[in-house]
């Protein structure tokens, strides 16, 4: 009967409690918010913010979290607060706390008292460790939020007091002069503070216990998680805000307006900065040489690494025994895999320049380009004929089929959808490397039109061996992102050649994260649509 | 002993070996047979003259091209088997060339910074034991020291960076995220990696490097700290997908059984997940470290390009010179001594990076074997 009568009174008591947490929730998240504004000087640190200079409302809410974190322990402790708290918070948490207690441990005794390295070193130990004995000692409840909110109180109580004021630079002292400011502490010391805060304050929410960990943890995940989607759109929105103008530099859109394809359509746009190279005499000018470039080094790195790796892959899977040659082909493989692209770069300029004239040259950065996609290829269509059911092979095989057959005509269609989006990812890589068509095929800062490669119409036959050539090939020529980073290094000298230097080399970068980007978007889809297709098989 | 049966059993090895030959030349027609030895004839010949840089490659070649078109009308099935076979060698062939050419470019230079120790001469050693890099003014020396002190500086802020949030997102993936999230997410994951270095490069160069010069009052742009957060954010989609596979492959009976005697979610992660796979987990972020040490163009564009060491060591608002964008910064005016010093950071990238693979490798081996799945 007891428990009849308490149980409304208990549910009354969980809801406002609720309200409390979830509000210390919310208060952290508006401070990471505030940090993260501060850090990037969208809130101005000397400035106002609703009436309230921005240190001061930074030091006042800090202190108001860690107040209502640490109340909360305590009156889950002293029994105001139904929770179901373990023992203790644990090494983890402990760990957790002392590390930012280290940190302002270490700095008042190195810094504030003076005693130098050592004592700064000494006093954060000192500091850290009693924190970790404050955490994992006590029960749960208080061990896991008086010591962060005890932080917490402290950080806001040295902003709000002034203490490290907007002004407030702290000169190192080193040979090479740095020094750590108020602009950047600040921020970053809000935006640990209110991570530490949300944790317990998000444990609290749980009450604690088992619940509030999973509550605690889940805060954090979701937390990173969404910043780093977040950071992957904000990267890509800035690079089109920043881009677009250069882009669309002269772009018209009409009938007739554009350039001639193939002899004889008209395009109906006409984007001057994708359809131009450089000339004296444009109106507008663009980086189509590179852009031709860029897709000859993605066909010809194609050509020669598909056939080789898919072969390779049909050999390992199919024909092979395991055992060591296959072992030593897949360790190799997926060393070559993590090979520093800058490696291939030097390999190429070694072993393929002295080879092909003596120059840099197209092809020479196709074949570059080649060797490193072939890893990639060989690793993803392993995968996908080893996901090809033994079922079917036995099946070719009861029928009296041959082995290669068997291969042909039910193996590799099986594993095609794995290996088409195996070499589409691979391509939108290799479209974006810098590093290793740097030291083999290179190219020019300004590119003009008339030297846009035309592979095709190269050909031609010789009467000396080797019979066939192609100066086009063995010629260099530009590609986007060689381009990108010779307007990167070229600095100030560019005034001369393009009227907006900078919009030119944003309106670069956006053409190239446009064709990497599109590549996986295929990779992507075609993923997605080879998936629902088995789906519905 | 066990000499003995190691060798035993390589002749074993080898026994079957050839018998597997002697059977294949058994069952096969003569005519497919002598098509099969013409190809494998010709392709060698083809990558002979081609590494003597020969006119006459193209001869061989066409030869091959011949032979395998016939082989392919009238043999296919032994046509396909050497083509596979020659292909699969060939990626072989490929890293061997790799190691061969860029130690062969390196040799010079190791002479040329020998030190005599004890009565040996130690050739390199003298790139290694004083911090000095000038090939320039006599004395002219090309010390490593502080492009490895560069590119140690740069890996550890990136594994800080990329260790602890990349796992967070692997678990996040894997364990936490409701279908429908995760499939904006991966794809997110996967097209962040997908972001060319230069394009990061850039952006840091324009916006990171003057603001961070300015946060942190330092003379001049480019610091350690910014282009390791950097390079952290590039290497995170290769410890997320890796982290991300190595938990999935944790059997889902595990979980259930943890599960079904009460846990949360989040206990089941801790005590019986991440235990599991913390060897596939480390070689995730093995990887990343190995992703992170050859990073290039982003380096090249937002360091200063003076090989020194930073005062002190530990000053990270200031960065000198990695091993990679000391390769991308200098190919072009480098000749002689200077260019097969490059070769000499490749080399030591190389090996590095192939370490950590092997590591990684091995590490997840062991995961598979002892979780009990499918080598």
């Amino acid at each position: 009967m007891a428990g009849a009568t308490r149980s409304p009174l208990v549910e009354g008591d969980t809801t406002v409690t609720d309200a409390v947490a979830g509000a210390t929730v919310g208060l952290s998240a508006m401070l990471f918010a505030l940090a993260i504004a501060a850090l990037f000087e969208r809130v101005n640190l000397t400035g106002t913010v609703a009436g309230l200079s921005t240190v001061t409302l930074l030091g006042g809410l800090l202190i108001g979290l860690g107040v209502a974190v640490s109340v909360f322990g305590l009156g889950s402790w002293f029994g105001y607060v139904e929770t179901d708290p373990d023992a203790s918070a644990g090494l983890i948490a402990g760990l957790g706390a002392a590390v930012p207690w280290f940190v302002v441990g270490g700095g008042v005794a190195s810094q504030t008292l003076g005693f130098g390295t050592v004592g700064g070193v000494v006093g954060g130990l000192f500091v850290g460790g009693l924190t970790f004995a404050a955490t994992a000692v006590p029960r749960e409840d208080v061990g896991s939020t008086v010591p962060l909110g005890a932080l917490l109180v402290l950080v806001g109580a040295v902003f709000l007091t002034g203490t490290i004021g907007p002004a407030w630079i702290w000169n190192l002292g080193w040979e090479q002069q740095a020094s750590i400011t108020a602009e950047f502490l600040v921020p970053t010391a809000t935006l640990f503070c209110s991570l530490y805060g949300g944790w317990a304050a998000a444990k609290a929410y749980g009450r604690f216990g088992a619940r509030g960990r999973h509550m605690g943890a889940y805060v954090l995940i979701y937390v990173n998680a969404l910043s780093i989607v977040a950071f992957l759109f904000i990267l890509i929105a800035f690079v089109v805000v920043q881009g677009i103008s250069g882009l669309l530099n002269g772009a018209q859109v009409g009938a007739g307006v554009g350039p001639q394809v193939f002899g004889v359509v008209e395009l109906p746009v006409y984007v001057p900065f994708v359809m131009n190279g450089v000339a004296l005499l444009n109106d507008f000018q663009g980086v189509l040489p590179a852009i031709v470039g860029t897709i000859w080094l993605v066909v010809g790195a194609v050509l020669f690494a598909v056939p080789l790796g898919v072969g390779a892959a049909v050999f390992l899977t199919e024909y092979a025994e395991r055992g060591r040659f296959t072992q030593i082909v897949e360790v190799s493989t997926n060393g070559l895999w993590s090979t520093p692209s800058i490696v291939f770069g030097l390999f190429g300029f070694a072993f393929l320049i002295p080879r092909f004239g003596n120059r840099k040259s197209l092809l020479a950065g196709m074949l570059t380009l080649g060797f490193m996609l072939l890893p990639l290829v060989l690793i993803t269509s392993r995968e996908a004929m080893i996901a090809v059911p033994d079922e079917y092979r036995d099946a070719s095989a009861a029928l009296g089929v041959p082995k290669w057959q068997t291969i042909r005509s039910v193996v590799l269609p099986a594993a095609l959808p794995g290996v088409v989006t195996g070499v589409i990812l691979g391509v939108g890589r290799i479209a974006g490397e810098t590093a290793p068509i740097l030291l083999t095929m290179a190219g020019g800062t300004f590119v003009p039109g008339g030297q846009t490669v035309d592979v095709i119409g190269g050909f031609e036959f010789t009467a000396a061996p080797p019979f066939v050539a192609n100066p086009e090939l063995l010629q260099a020529t530009s590609a986007l992102p060689y381009q990108l980073y010779a307007l990167i290094t070229a600095g100030v000298g560019l005034g001369s050649n393009v009227t907006d230097p900078d919009g030119f080399r944003w309106a670069t970068a956006l053409v190239l994260l446009v064709v990497v980007l599109s590549f996986y978007a295929i990779g992507i889809g075609a993923r997605y649509y080879f998936r629902q297709r088995l789906r519905h098989e | 002993m066990a000499q003995a049966t190691r060798s035993e059993r390589l002749n074993a090895a080898a026994g079957q070996q050839v018998q597997r030959v002697r059977d294949f030349v058994d069952d096969t027609e003569p005519a497919a047979l002598v098509v099969v030895t013409i190809i494998a004839l010709s392709l060698l010949a083809a990558f002979v003259g081609f590494l003597a840089v020969s006119n006459l490659t193209a001869l061989p070649f066409a030869l091959f091209v011949a032979a395998t078109g016939y082989g392919w009308v009238r043999h296919q099935e032994e046509t396909a088997l050497v083509l596979t076979l020659t292909m699969t060698v060939s990626t072989l062939l490929i890293l061997g060339l790799i190691i061969v050419f860029i130690f062969r470019e390196s040799v010079p230079v190791l002479w040329y910074e020998s030190v005599t120790v004890l009565g040996v001469r130690v050739p390199g050693l003298r790139m290694f034991i004083q911090p000095n890099w000038d090939a320039v003014a006599p004395p002219i020396r090309y010390s490593m020291v502080p492009m490895i002190h560069g590119t140690v500086m740069v890996t550890l802020v990136a594994t800080a960076v990329a260790g602890p949030l990349g796992v967070a997102a692997a678990l996040f993936l894997s364990e936490i995220a409701p279908a429908i999230v995760r499939e904006f997410v991966k794809p997110g994951v996967e097209i962040l990696a997908g972001i060319p270095s230069i394009v990061y490069g850039f952006i840091g160069f324009t916006i990171l490097s003057p603001w961070a010069s300015d946060q942190f009052r330092t003379t001049g742009q480019g610091s350690y700290l910014f282009v390791g957060i950097v390079v952290g954010l590039m290497a995170l989609p290769t410890v997320v997908s890796v982290a991300e596979d190595a938990l999935s492959s944790v059997p889902e009976s595990m979980k259930s059984g943890s599960l079904a005697v009460g846990t949360t979610d989040w206990q089941t992660m801790t005590s019986i997940t991440l235990p599991a796979a913390f060897s596939g987990v480390s070689a995730a972020v093995l990887l990343g470290v190995g992703r992170a040490i050859g990073e290039t163009m982003a380096a090249t564009v937002m360091l200063r390009g003076v090989p020194r060491l930073t005062e002190p060591l530990v000053n990270v608002f200031y960065g000198q010179e990695t091993l990679t964008s000391l390769i991308a910064r200098n190919y072009g005016e480098a000749d002689g001594l200077q260019m097969d010093a490059l070769f000499v950071a490749g080399v030591i990238l190389f090996i590095t990076v192939l370490v950590i693979s092997i590591g990684a490798q091995y590490i997840e081996w062991r995961m598979r074997s002892k979780l009990g799945g499918e080598a």
